[in-house]
């Protein structure tokens, strides 16, 4: 159970009690004194308890009440009092000290739109004055007896305004909701009830009067507010939403507006005397105060239009950026496609004279054949094109790829058919390096592929295997049906995989490292195009084998092909 | 016999003279053509038994003279062999849809050109 519970739970029964002893005895003088004693040590306690963060506006609240304690314990002993009384002198001091807290309390809490928080607490205690001045104030000061007396029944109403000063500023900032907060209104509220109560006839009171109730309420919950651990965060800076308007705040806003006109009416219907300068002066601050309060709202809403303008500019701006950024895309794009076809074309065309005219000159019907020696030469030139011819179709095919033009055509075909003719054109490669490469297959393995691809896929792993199998070694080529689809391994004795490079053969210009070590030729394209070429099949290619005993590579190809993505763009598609 | 005729054009020289020396060591006798308007021409003068045309030339392209000629009914007889560099498929189908006999892609070995040749007016 919290401090301000148990706190509570003791000191709400006394009220209680209070009233069950004679009216004015010692007993009741007792039980008043030890609550109002008992809420000031309270509320120092609480302060050291709980060390909120600003600590003087407690203190405040802790000062403001001890000095209402004084001035009750001296009306006890002053049983006719002369006016004013020295008990007087202690009350009315005390009122600066907790209206002071209460506004360093919401200064301290309201730290975003403080000014329109002022503004309303304004407005709000200008109207409270008003109905203070015409009702209790005005006749106290108007009414029979000494000027002292006078000056002392009207302070009492104005010290009310300076309490109300206080809390309503805090009352509109946006501490709202928490226990602490709810206790602190209690309490205010309380004094300022009992006050009204006691203003309005102050000659009908006597002590015991239920009156009382509402100044030891007070005094409890002053303390219950300073015990309440929430009372650390009443003087926090909060985060609020500028310019939010709550529902209360409106309807105590337009109570106070209304103040003046309510005021000059009842006035009228009493029959009863007004004073004119008071009403105008308070009339015309209320209304300033609202005019300053919208221009305020105004120029918010204005901030906040600007703002919104700048933003909408920025995205405005950032759109336009885009459009370009797009447009260069697009136009990257169709240089890239022209490269391509430029590419395609202008490397083919001397290609072919250099092919077509080296076979010419080494032509065997000749009638003046060529010497060894030159002949040689231009196997360099024949071999060296050739080379050059696979990798401009390398570069050719990965451009497409990347375009996302790489598009099957596939059919129903019989795969050991076109392993069986790959592997075929490949012997003599194979022979004249003194390479065995023989297919181990027979029967038919039905799967739906494109034929021309599957024949390159083939090409890339038999060169590949061809070129790192030494005189001597063999190369076996298989192709087996398995559940919907089928398998299809080329392995070799050639040199092998080094660790850790089985999986990235088929990245893109991957050499190995002995292919680095010992300069065989190659482009690292081979593989890539080949992973390229079984997964448009919707299947995955691996590579196995241990270092220095071979390499196996195993293609599993699925019996149906994927939906193919964009094979309507078949018309735009480049053939090798 | 005489030795039978082959119009061959390409505007490329080079090319054109590859083809020509090749199909004249075959033994045939060769008219060249540099561009497609002059290949029309030449198919409706000389009559050739055969027609080696590269798909891309500039003003009528090679596709485009197969095309006149499959529409001339004295023309229409003769065998014709495509020959691309740029290998566009669109390229590739529209040669075979408008009745090409057969397709060689650049860059092409003489000899296998000289095959496909032989093949046609065997």
């Amino acid at each position: 159970m919290s401090a301000s519970r148990v706190y509570l739970a003791v000191t709400l029964p006394l009220i209680g009690i209070h009233f069950a002893f004679p009216a004015g005895g010692t007993a009741q003088s007792i039980i008043y004194e030890l609550l109002g004693g008992t809420a000031v040590l309270a509320i120092v306690y609480a302060v050291r308890l709980h060390r909120p963060e600003h600590r003087l506006p407690w203190l405040l609240f802790a000062g403001g009440n001890a000095l209402f304690v004084i001035g009750d314990v001296i009306s006890i002993f002053l049983e006719d009092p002369p006016v004013p009384s020295p008990a007087d002198v202690f009350y009315l001091a005390g009122y600066p000290l907790v209206a002071a807290g209460l506004l360093l309390l919401m200064l301290a809490a309201g730290a975003r739109n403080r000014s329109a928080a002022l503004a309303d607490a304004a407005v709000f205690t200008l109207g409270f004055a008003l109905l203070q001045w015409t009702f209790l104030m005005g006749p106290a000061v108007r009414g029979s007896g000494s000027r002292a007396e006078h000056v002392v029944s009207g302070l009492y109403p104005a010290m009310d305004i300076v309490l109300l000063a206080g809390f309503a500023g805090f009352f509109v900032s946006p501490a709202w909701r928490t226990p602490a907060f709810r206790y602190l209104v209690g309490g205010v509220l309380a004094l300022l009830l009992g006050d009204e109560v006691y203003g309005l006839d102050a000659n009908g009171y006597s002590s015991g009067d239920w009156v009382d109730f509402t100044w030891m309420l007070s005094y409890v919950l002053w303390a219950a507010a300073a015990l309440h651990p929430s009372m650390r965060e009443l003087s926090k800076a909060r985060r609020s939403t500028a310019l939010r308007i709550a529902g209360a705040r409106i309807v105590v806003l337009a109570a106070a507006l209304v103040t003046v006109p309510a005021v000059l009416l009842v006035q009228q219907v009493r029959g009863k005397p007004l004073d004119v300068y008071v009403v105008v002066a308070i009339g015309s601050a209320i209304s300033l105060l609202v005019v300053a309060r919208l221009t305020g709202i105004l120029r918010a809403l204005e901030r906040i239009r600007g703002r919104e303008q700048a933003a909408r500019t920025i995205a405005e701006e950032a759109q336009a950026r885009l459009t370009v950024q797009n447009e260069q895309l697009v136009e990257a794009d169709r240089l890239k496609d022209e490269f391509v076809a430029l590419i395609s074309h202008d490397l083919r065309t001397p290609l072919t004279s250099i092919v077509g005219y080296v076979e010419l000159a080494m032509d065997d019907e000749l009638e003046q054949p060529l010497d060894e020696e030159r002949r040689s030469y231009l196997e360099v030139v024949s071999r060296s094109s050739e080379r050059l011819l696979r990798l401009v179709d390398d570069l050719l095919f990965i451009a497409r790829l990347q375009a996302g033009q790489l598009v099957l055509e596939p059919a129903k075909l019989d795969l050991c058919t076109i392993v069986a003719q790959s592997v075929e054109e490949s012997k003599p490669r194979a022979e004249a390096k003194g390479v065995a490469l023989s297919f181990l297959g027979s029967g038919t393995v039905m799967i739906e592929c494109d034929k021309g691809r599957i024949f390159q896929l083939l090409d890339n792993l038999l060169s590949n295997a061809i070129k790192f199998t030494p005189a001597g070694g063999r190369i076996d080529v298989r192709a087996v049906p398995k559940l919907d689809g089928a398998v299809l391994e080329v392995s070799d004795t050639g040199i092998g995989l080094a660790p850790g490079e089985a999986e990235l053969v088929f990245d893109r210009f991957f050499r190995s490292s002995t292919t680095a070590a010992q300069q065989i030729p190659g482009t690292g394209l081979g593989l890539f195009i080949a992973r390229a070429i079984a997964e448009a099949h919707g299947g995955q290619i691996s590579a196995g084998g241990r270092d220095g005993d071979g390499t196996t590579f195993r293609i599993e190809l699925p019996a149906q092909l994927p939906p193919q993505p964009g094979s309507d763009s078949a018309g735009a598609e480049l053939v090798a | 016999m005489s030795a039978e005729l082959i119009l061959v054009a390409d505007d490329d020289e080079d090319i054109l003279l590859l083809v020509t020396t090749r199909l004249r060591r075959d033994g045939f006798e060769i008219v060249q053509a540099s561009n497609g308007t002059q290949a029309l021409e030449l198919a409706r003068e000389r009559r050739p038994a055969l027609a080696v045309l590269d798909i891309g030339m500039p003003g009528l392209d090679g596709v485009q003279v197969l095309e006149q000629i499959r529409a001339d009914a004295d023309l229409r007889r003769m065998r014709v062999l495509l020959l691309t560099a740029k290998a566009q498929e669109s390229d590739v189908r529209r040669g075979y849809d408008s009745g090409a006999d057969a397709y060689v892609k650049k860059p092409f070995s003489p000899a296998e050109l000289s095959t496909r040749v032989r093949e046609l007016l065997a």
